[in-house]
């Protein structure tokens, strides 16, 4: 993934009509739409990676829009998914939202509700797509401490002074202050609390988190 | 199928079995009838036996009181008299007695104070009877073939079934013979001796009730009711199950219509959706391309054509829709009597007015007869009454009353139909007829307008009538024969 790639719809329905309309509508609002007319085309050839949502017509030929749902969140795609249907009973709905989907929607589709809906929507995605980023440096960062370090780390959480953990180590607070300094610097903490905030859990995690 | 076999194997069973109690119930009755009269005839017999045996002990009683001597023609009076008395005897110092038996008898009377038996030869029927008196004393020789019966003998003697001896010790003398002795059945036995202490006999009775003597008549007829009441009681359960089976396939006739009308709905929805869907994002895509700064005039202007072409497509959808749902053979009119049809309509409609306790009345003065589709003039009437009916669970049952009138006004046959149910709200009146209008929560609101189609294709039509009194009312006017 690159950070400044735009985001992408991808919106599926087997009508060209619909999509022709739907493609220009969400055009308006400067999205690129990216539009499938077959839900198996769809699945094979999306893009996994990209930032952006699915619109997804319920009632199409060949296999229905839940069993499309099911199948994307099986391959483990993580974009919002938007249902859209011609007459949506209570059950459908139930089951698309137990199914996972974001939104259900009811066709034909007034212009501010589906668009404020598909930005929501982006805006939702780009965020878990940055969490999940920050995620995965701070556990390299946490990868790279020695045994010594993660266990003055985690008296450090647990708000002991030097001096304590130099005695509850066995070591002189001479070490320990070197260690907390190389700890600081390969995990690149501006300051005290944002090192807590950031890899308490990982401390807790224990060997699990060290692992990653 | 086999559960129903089944069903008829138990009625079968239960039957037999009812049937075979009620007879086991009447031959035991019958056997202690038997019992009773058999008992009422052993007493007859025993205490008419004890009589006659005690009889003998009167005559010579007698005799020893006319001591010194009876006349000659006395005893041969005593012997006409009683016919049981084959000889007399008496022993005087003149005359000794003809058999050595007697002598002892004699002795013995005397010594017991009373006549005492002698020289008895049941088997032939003969004994003698001594009693010991000065200066003379008696005996008689006793014939029991001339003592037992009589007139007034309580068992038919030559066809009687029921065996009479008298015994003493292990002699026996055969008093009436059974007539059909043999044969399996239940046998009844009395046995008593004689209340004559000189004669001790013993009677016995016997007879046996054999099963052609069971009450057949009375088995044949409990057979034959049990039966009768069985079938009756299968054929009201067949004729109930029917009826179940009728009311659930109408019940069924109607869901399936609806599912298939739900079925209708859900892919017009979707043929209209599509469109509609395409329609309006264009506009609303259109104008937002005019808010543009500068606005895109030329991509607005290609929404637009195609959302007008999009909403052409919406309008063969409704037409295509319309040629299906429009009848390809209407059948050619018929002569119809209204009458008939009411009374069709009612006969089909039975469950649904027997469940809501409406008892339709219908009123019609003469015949009335149409121009009309029996099919359709049938669907009409179906719909009318259903909706009347659907009015009146809305009231309390005993407020519930359903009209049907005939009539016949310048060349039209007139069919009213009447509920006393809520009626009609004044302001849903004049769109009663739309399709999707309807009084009911649930009700689609096809009902009316497809009457009214029906009517007016075959040159009638149909109106919704206010009434004065709660209720609704409609009229339905068809082109009557010439």
């Amino acid at each position: 993934m690159t950070p400044d790639q735009s985001p992408v719809i991808q919106l599926v329905d087997d009508d060209a009509a619909v999509r022709q309309a739907l493609t220009l509508l969400i055009g308006t609002i400067g999205l690129r739409v990216q539009a499938w007319s077959d839900p198996t085309d769809f699945l094979a050839g999306m893009d996994h990676a990209a930032i952006g949502a699915i619109v997804l017509d319920v009632r199409m030929p060949g296999i229905g829009g839940l069993s499309v749902l099911e199948q994307l969140l099986a391959n483990g795609v993580d974009q919002p998914v938007i249902m859209l249907t011609g007459h949506g009973t209570v059950d459908m709905c139930r089951r698309a939202f137990k199914a996972g989907a974001a939104e259900f929607l009811e066709k034909p589709v007034d212009d501010e509700l589906l668009l404020e809906t598909l930005q929501h929507a982006v805006r939702q995605h780009v965020r878990t797509r940055e969490r999940r980023q920050a995620d995965r440096v701070t556990r390299e960062r946490f990868a790279q401490l020695s045994g010594r370090e993660r266990e003055v780390l985690a008296f450090i959480v647990e708000g002991l002074t030097n001096k304590q953990i130099g005695r509850a180590l066995g070591l002189s607070p001479r070490t320990v202050e070197a260690h907390r300094a190389h700890l600081f610097e390969k995990l690149q903490a501006p300051s005290l609390a944002q090192l807590i905030r950031q890899y308490a859990a990982l401390v807790d995690a224990g060997p699990g988190g060290a692992a990653a | 199928m086999l559960s129903r076999l089944r069903r008829h194997a138990f009625l079968a069973a239960g039957g037999l079995l009812v049937a075979l109690a009620g007879s086991a119930l009447l031959v035991a009755s019958e056997l202690g009838r038997q019992r009773e009269a058999f008992d009422t005839q052993a007493r007859i017999v025993h205490r008419l036996l004890s009589q006659r045996a005690a009889e003998n002990d009167a005559v010579l009683a007698t005799l020893a009181l006319l001591q010194p001597s009876p006349a000659e023609h006395a005893i041969d009076r005593l012997q006409a008299i009683y016919p049981q008395l084959v000889a007399i005897q008496q022993r005087s110092a003149a005359r000794d007695w003809t058999l050595p038996s007697l002598a002892i008898a004699e002795e013995r009377s005397r010594t017991a104070r009373r006549a005492v038996m002698a020289d008895a030869q049941l088997a032939g029927g003969r004994y003698w009877l001594v009693q010991a008196a000065e200066p003379a004393s008696f005996a008689l020789r006793i014939d029991l073939a001339a003592l037992a019966p009589g007139p007034e003998w309580p068992l038919r003697r030559d066809t009687g079934d029921t065996h009479v001896d008298l015994s003493l010790g292990d002699q026996r003398y055969v008093v009436q013979q059974a007539a059909s002795a043999q044969g399996w059945g239940t046998r009844l036995a009395a046995s008593k001796a004689l209340a004559v202490e000189s004669q001790p006999l013993v009677v016995t009775l016997s007879r046996r009730v054999t099963p052609a003597q069971w009450p057949w008549v009375w088995i044949a007829l409990w057979w034959l009711g049990t039966g009768g009441f069985l079938a009756a009681f299968a054929a009201w359960r067949a004729q109930r199950r029917a009826r179940a089976r009728a009311e659930e396939l109408l019940r069924l006739g109607q869901v399936g219509r609806l599912n298939a009308l739900g079925e209708l709905a859900a892919g017009l929805a979707h043929e209209l959706n599509q469109p509609l869907t395409a329609v309006l994002a264009n506009t609303q895509a259109a104008g937002r391309l005019l808010d543009d700064d500068p606005p895109d005039i030329v991509d607005a202007r290609a929404a637009m054509s195609q959302a007008a072409q999009q909403a052409r497509r919406a309008s063969d959808v409704v037409r295509r829709l319309r040629r299906g749902l429009e009848r390809t053979d209407p059948g050619a009119p018929q002569p119809v009597s209204l009458q008939d049809a009411v009374r069709s309509a009612f006969e089909l409609l039975e469950p649904e007015f027997a469940r809501r306790g409406v008892v339709p009345r219908f009123h019609a003065q003469a015949e009335v007869r149409v121009r009309a589709e029996p099919v359709a003039l049938e669907q009409i009437l179906h719909n009318l009454l259903m909706n009347a009916l659907q009015a009146l669970e809305q009231v309390p049952p005993g407020e519930r009353s359903l009209w049907v009138a005939l009539s016949q006004e310048s060349g039209c046959g007139v069919l009213t139909v009447r509920d006393s149910g809520p009626g009609v709200p004044p302001e849903l009146l004049p769109r009663l007829f739309e399709p999707f209008v309807s009084t009911r929560t649930g009700g689609l609101g096809l009902g009316l307008p497809l009457c009214e189609s029906l009517a007016s294709a075959m040159g009638g039509s149909i109106a919704a009538q206010p009434i004065p009194q709660r209720g609704a009312s409609f009229r339905l006017t068809l082109p009557a024969l010439p």
